[in-house]
């Protein structure tokens, strides 16, 4: 059975998770969080923005459930969270099995009606 | 530094030739029409469902539609802007382009369809995916592999 919680929160989960990533700061600082949780003030250096740029596009990637970040006060170090990027990969991996698949179906369809009508 | 990183625009490609046993007005129907996009569009264990479905098949018109995952009912919606519309021979649509989102990947889709005389349609489909690259080597391989490297790497 399906949590209906679990479920409620998958509806448009997506959604939130590619308007995170359509932008491209925020998938070089995904990129960087792959090699490991970093800081704001490392976040920061690299792509010579402010703290203040950093904290706002990372408050987007941890609603939209991207990253997770550490209750250090201070510090609070930003990881990624594999899920929502797992679903995410899982979508746009799949673009041209997208197109294979719906063309598969389209053949099928096209194939029945005709039969249909044949 | 966004400047810098918007600047590299990398661009996949795909071609997929496909040759239907069915008259070419009929392919375009099947193309055209939310009664008749609800019976293919998708990826296999994905539907989109009639009622998410609005088409305004007109240069300029939009169109979005709700993919829907048959097994847990995940949702992904999809919308874009029809560039041309030559029936019953020339589709081109660009999706990403209308959300409002102008940093956001386009993917431009032209879809030719020629009647071959004998009841047969050949259809190509041409993708472009327009991707803005971050200037990092991570995204080198295009947003899609990157991903999956990141989500590989956390699993």
């Amino acid at each position: 059975m399906i949590n209906p919680a679990i479920e409620q929160q998958q509806h448009g989960r997506l959604d939130i998770t590619f308007a995170a990533l359509a932008d491209p700061t925020r998938r070089a600082i995904l990129a960087r969080l792959a090699d490991g949780e970093a800081t704001v003030n490392e976040l920061a250096q690299p792509f010579s923005m402010t703290l203040q740029a950093v904290s706002k596009h990372l408050k987007v990637l941890e609603r939209a459930g991207l990253i997770a970040r550490g209750r250090d006060r201070q510090l609070r170090p930003s990881r990624l969270q594999g899920d929502a990027l797992k679903e995410a990969a899982d979508w746009l991996g799949a673009y041209r099995p997208f197109w294979e698949d719906s063309l598969d179906r389209l053949d099928q369809h096209l194939t029945e009606t005709q039969e249909k009508k044949g | 530094m966004t400047e810098t990183m918007t600047e590299e625009v990398a661009e996949r490609e795909i071609v997929i030739t496909r040759i239907f046993d069915t008259p070419r007005e009929r392919v375009w129907l099947a193309w055209t029409q939310p009664e008749e996009l609800t019976r293919w569009w998708g990826k296999r264990g994905w539907t989109a469902p009639l009622e998410t479905i609005t088409m305004d098949v007109r240069p300029g018109g939009v169109f979005r539609l709700t993919n829907v995952r048959d097994e847990d009912g995940a949702e992904m919606p999809q919308s874009g802007v029809y560039r041309e519309v030559v029936e019953p021979e020339r589709l081109v649509f660009a999706e990403g382009a209308d959300a409002g989102c102008p940093d956001a990947e386009q993917t431009v889709t032209v879809v030719t369809f020629t009647d071959l005389g004998d009841g047969r349609t050949e259809m190509v489909l041409h993708s472009r995916v327009h991707t803005t690259e971050a200037n990092s080597e991570q995204m080198a391989g295009g947003v899609a592999s990157a991903l999956e490297r990141l989500a590989d790497h956390l699993a």
